[in-house]
């Protein structure tokens, strides 16, 4: 077993509920996070994240429930670990970098209370800042940096405490799209290196497919899904979770008939006598009325033929770098959204619309699991 | 009150994971501390204006004869006079401030942080010191005549409501400034360019932007009246000398006299209080709304208007002229009095200048003492008050800003406000009171006629001001600095001490510099507490002046003067030396121009 995997440590949440001025802000939330994870918790403002976040480091303190981390129970029952006990780091959303201290002396800030003699640690501070690529920067202050700049630093002094567990509160939010971009790369690159098991929050469903092993959602203080991201995407348990990790269309629909294992056959609201494939996780009698959630990558467009098939109209594109997304206007008063395609159809033109029943899956809308 | 106007940020909402049996517990104690210091002097003499008989003062349980009394004859002419000096300084301060902070923050006016320190010195100013100074510039055979300027034309108007208005306006100036430049600095050029952008020229682009100030105009009114309200000093020598009473002398005249009045004193006083309450309350409101504060989240650095050689010149020379009046004049009166031989008689040998009265100061003298002593004294209240305000203040700060909107925190703020209206003059006469009652000086603590009561005053009435002072740079402070050094192995002392204190330390600095300096030169709490044979130095200068030694008075006066001068310079110079790079870098702008 290598020195890093040996450092990352395994969280358990059991039961946590946080109540602030009777506004219940979780509720009986339980996860197990495997040593080594890098568990992204997604949800809107309001979901509770931070809460949760904020509880495992220690900073709040939750109403019931309890947290172990690495085997020791850090709140539960009577016990309640102060955060400088805890053994852990964190990147905080404003950084919050000490103003006073030059980059070195705050990357250097946890090492204060280590045994390791001042130029050992001088030296771990600025192999640190190398790795994120600020070396040059040792002697600056916090307010002689770039937004990127200090989100750097508050990776590299997260990364010097050299404890098993690291916890993102949305770090890449105050950021432009090129440097979340790129960070987003070296957060997920030197978190896994350094062996660490990272709880990451963020409302950024590209953000938390891109980095996670596991995704945790969370709606109005309750875990709703926890899964891979794989599953998460292909196999939403709610309509929320469908609609906050991103979807192209939602339309009512009835269920025509049952075709083989989790596959149902709907009709089309906006083309009459079409049917298509939906996968679905609920039995569904034929006739039920449900809802039709397609992912963006489930719709593909195409030049208009005699074959029968739905039909739409360009009402707007936007060139995204790769190719063009697409709305498009399939009649009724619905749209579909994000629709990518390589080559561009202009405004007003006349397309084809297929759809791919992988990411097609129904669902009664005011179904919520709490997973 | 002195310091609260500079309360310039929001109280903030920080998380707080204090454990609450040591917050309850904590709140006990600092409630009975403030109860001692505070609520049960002046609440205890408050009541006697209407019912005497509470304390054994008069035969009756309810009376409102004491309040007749209080707005009848020479108590009601001092009210009245207070009120409208206190309006007409008010206004008078805020429009000359408002041009001062303009002229200051928003154009290339020359020596712009020569002013700005400038107006810290002023605001370190005692008004009894200003009025000394000019008393001795103007008087017949004075400091100007002696320069060969005539200023008989001039001398009956000054000692008189003009003189009071011109001295109290000075006082003001620093509190109004200090608001309306923490506005002007929250506002953005881009108001000013999209106005211009719209057609509207320099005087319709000012009518614009004037109204986003607004608040800050309206708060610096509200403190500059609640301020000349609550002042002393000025009453004591210049409205006493002038025979025009104000409210602040004639309740320190209501128990000075034989036998003491306290029922009439209490009613003089609650009205004090309650004249200073609504504005300070509506300055508060008005801070907090912060409807300028807001406009700083994404405001570009405001960008200063390039005056002409001409115009700049000219600006120039006004604001030196303002400073001269405010600052330089009481300076200069005071300094070139105590080098004057005879000050103030018609001596055939004309004038002489002399060090002479500088050597009497640390003489054995008419008062049979020498005058160190005195001054030894007030620095050292000054740093037992300093130093005991501060740590109050910080704790109060911090209690001010955690859990917004909670009971504990409404009250907190419901006290500081009234508190902050309390005058010296009403503290004093309180204190006397209260801690000579039977039952307190029995059964809880025995410190009438003593220094830590003195100590104890000095530290109630500058704790509220210097908590509000310090509420906005706590405020300012992001909990996530602290959190930030908790998650990272820091334990509560080590992460306030290595990321807060930092942080703060320049406003606690001035903080404690401020108190130091207003306590040495404080008068109204002094003058009503001092124990017997142990005079501070206000106390022991303006019995020399009343005892026809002006001149070592005044003497007296400019070393004082000279040596807060000194503490500060070497406060800061020490803070520059000791304190690491990194702290200087940071925390409040307050003294920057």
């Amino acid at each position: 077993m290598s020195e890093v995997t040996k450092r990352a440590v395994g969280v358990s949440m059991s039961g946590l509920g946080k109540v602030f001025s009777e506004k219940l802000a979780l509720d009986d939330v339980s996860i197990e996070v495997e040593p080594g994870t890098f568990l992204v918790l997604l949800g809107p403002s309001g979901s509770g994240k931070t809460t949760l976040l904020r509880c495992v480091a220690g900073i709040e303190r939750p109403s019931q429930g309890s947290i172990s981390i690495g085997g020791n129970v850090v709140v539960g029952g009577k016990t309640f670990l102060p955060p400088e006990r805890r053994r852990l780091a964190m990147v905080f959303q404003d950084y919050a970098l000490w103003p006073h201290l030059s980059v070195r002396k705050n990357v250097a800030y946890p090492l204060a209370t280590s045994t390791l003699e001042k130029g050992e640690r001088t030296r771990r501070c600025d192999d640190l800042l190398e790795r994120v690529g600020i070396g040059h920067l040792a002697e600056r202050y916090p307010n002689e940096l770039s937004g990127g700049e200090q989100q750097r630093v508050a990776l590299a002094r997260a990364l010097a405490a050299e404890v098993g567990l690291i916890l993102f509160d949305e770090p890449l939010s105050n950021l432009d799209a090129d440097r979340r971009e790129q960070l987003r790369i070296e957060i997920a690159t030197l978190t896994r290196e350094a062996g660490m098991t990272a709880i990451y929050i963020t409302h950024d469903q590209s953000e938390a497919f891109a980095l996670a092993d596991r995704i945790g959602v969370l709606n109005q203080g309750r875990l709703v899904q926890l899964d891979t991201p794989e599953n998460i995407y292909r196999h939403p348990h709610s309509a929320f979770v469908a609609r906050f990790t991103g979807v192209a269309g939602e339309f009512p629909v009835h269920v025509t008939n049952e075709h083989g294992e989790g596959v149902v056959m709907v009709a089309l609201p906006f083309a009459a006598g079409h049917t298509i494939e939906a996968s679905t996780i609920e039995r569904l009698e034929s006739g039920a009325d449900v809802r039709l959630f397609v992912r963006s990558s489930g719709v593909s467009l195409g030049v208009p033929s005699r074959d029968e098939g739905v039909r739409g109209m360009i009402i707007d594109v936007a060139f995204n770098g790769r190719g063009y997304d697409h709305v498009v206007d399939v009649g009724e008063g619905f749209t579909l959204t994000k629709v990518f395609a390589a080559t561009k159809f202009d405004r007003g033109q006349n397309v084809k619309v297929c759809f791919d029943p992988s990411a097609c899956f129904v669902m009664d809308p005011t179904r919520e699991v709490s997973k | 009150m002195a310091i609260a106007a500079l309360e310039t940020v929001a109280p903030a909402a920080p998380s707080t994971t204090t454990s609450k049996k040591r917050g309850s517990l904590g709140g006990v104690v600092l409630w009975v501390v403030l109860t001692l210091l505070i609520i049960a002097p002046v609440g205890s003499f408050l009541i006697l204006g209407v019912s005497p008989r509470v304390f054994h003062q008069g035969s009756q349980w309810f009376t409102l004869s004491y309040v007749r009394q209080a707005f009848s004859s020479y108590f009601g002419r001092g009210i009245f006079n207070s009120l409208w000096v206190s309006t007409s300084v008010a206004i008078l301060s805020v429009s000359i401030a408002t041009a001062l902070a303009w002229l200051i923050h928003r154009t290339n006016l020359g020596g712009r942080r020569f002013w700005a320190v400038m107006m810290w010195l002023l605001l370190m100013m005692p008004t009894w010191m200003m009025t000394l100074g000019w008393g001795d510039l103007l008087q017949p055979f004075g400091a100007a005549q002696a320069l060969g300027i005539n200023t008989h034309w001039i001398y009956g108007e000054f000692f008189g409501p003009l003189g009071i208005v011109v001295v109290l306006t000075s006082a003001a100036l620093p509190f109004a400034y200090f608001i309306v430049s923490a506005g002007l600095q929250g506002l953005g050029p881009e108001f000013e360019d999209a106005a211009r952008i719209h057609g509207a020229g320099p005087i319709r682009s000012l009518q614009t932007v004037l109204p986003i100030i607004a608040p800050a105009l309206l708060s610096a009114l509200a403190i500059c009246f609640a301020e000349t309200m609550s002042d002393f000093g000025v009453a004591f020598t210049l409205g006493y000398h002038s025979n025009f009473p104000m409210a602040t002398y004639v309740l320190f005249n209501a128990i000075s006299n034989f036998p003491a009045n306290f029922s009439v004193a209490a009613v003089i006083a609650a009205v004090l209080i309650i004249s200073t309450i609504p504005p300070i309350i509506l300055q508060s409101r008005v801070m907090r709304k912060r409807s300028y504060a807001v406009l700083s989240g994404r405001t570009r650095a405001p960008r200063r208007r390039e005056l002409a050689r001409g115009p700049r010149a000219l600006a120039t020379a006004a604001v030196a002229g303002v400073f001269f009046v405010a600052l330089g004049v009481p300076i200069l009166g005071a300094v070139i009095g105590s080098l004057v031989k005879n000050l103030g008689i018609d001596s055939p040998n004309g004038v002489h200048f002399t060090l002479t009265y500088y050597a009497q100061i640390f003489k054995p003298s008419i008062q049979g003492d020498s005058l160190g002593a005195p001054l030894l004294l007030s620095n050292q209240l000054g740093l037992v008050v300093a130093t005991g305000t501060g740590v109050l203040a910080v704790i109060l700060a911090r209690r001010l800003i955690a859990n917004p909107g909670s009971w504990s925190q409404r009250v907190t703020d419901v006290f500081l406000l009234g508190s902050v209206a309390v005058p010296g003059v009403v503290l004093g006469v309180g204190y006397i009171f209260f801690y000579n009652l039977s039952f307190i000086s029995n059964n809880v603590i025995s410190i009438y006629k003593t220094l830590p009561l003195l100590m104890l005053a000095l530290v109630a009435n500058a704790v509220p001001g210097q908590t509000r002072f310090m509420a906005g740079p706590v405020s300012q402070i992001q909990p996530s600095l602290g959190e930030a050094a908790r998650v990272h192995g820091a334990g509560r002392m080590r992460a306030w001490r290595t990321t807060n204190l930092p942080l703060m330390s320049r406003v606690l600095l001035w903080g404690w510099l401020l108190t130091f300096t207003k306590t040495i030169a404080e008068l109204a709490i002094s003058q009503i507490l001092y124990p017997p044979s142990q005079e501070p130095a206000s106390v022991s200068i303006q019995s020399y002046l009343a005892n026809f030694a002006p001149n070592t008075g005044t003497a007296m006066t400019v070393l004082t003067l000279l040596e807060m001068l000194a503490v500060i310079g070497i406060a800061l110079s020490v803070y520059r030396l000791v304190t690491p790079a990194g702290w200087r870098r940071v925390g409040w702008t307050g003294v920057q121009s």
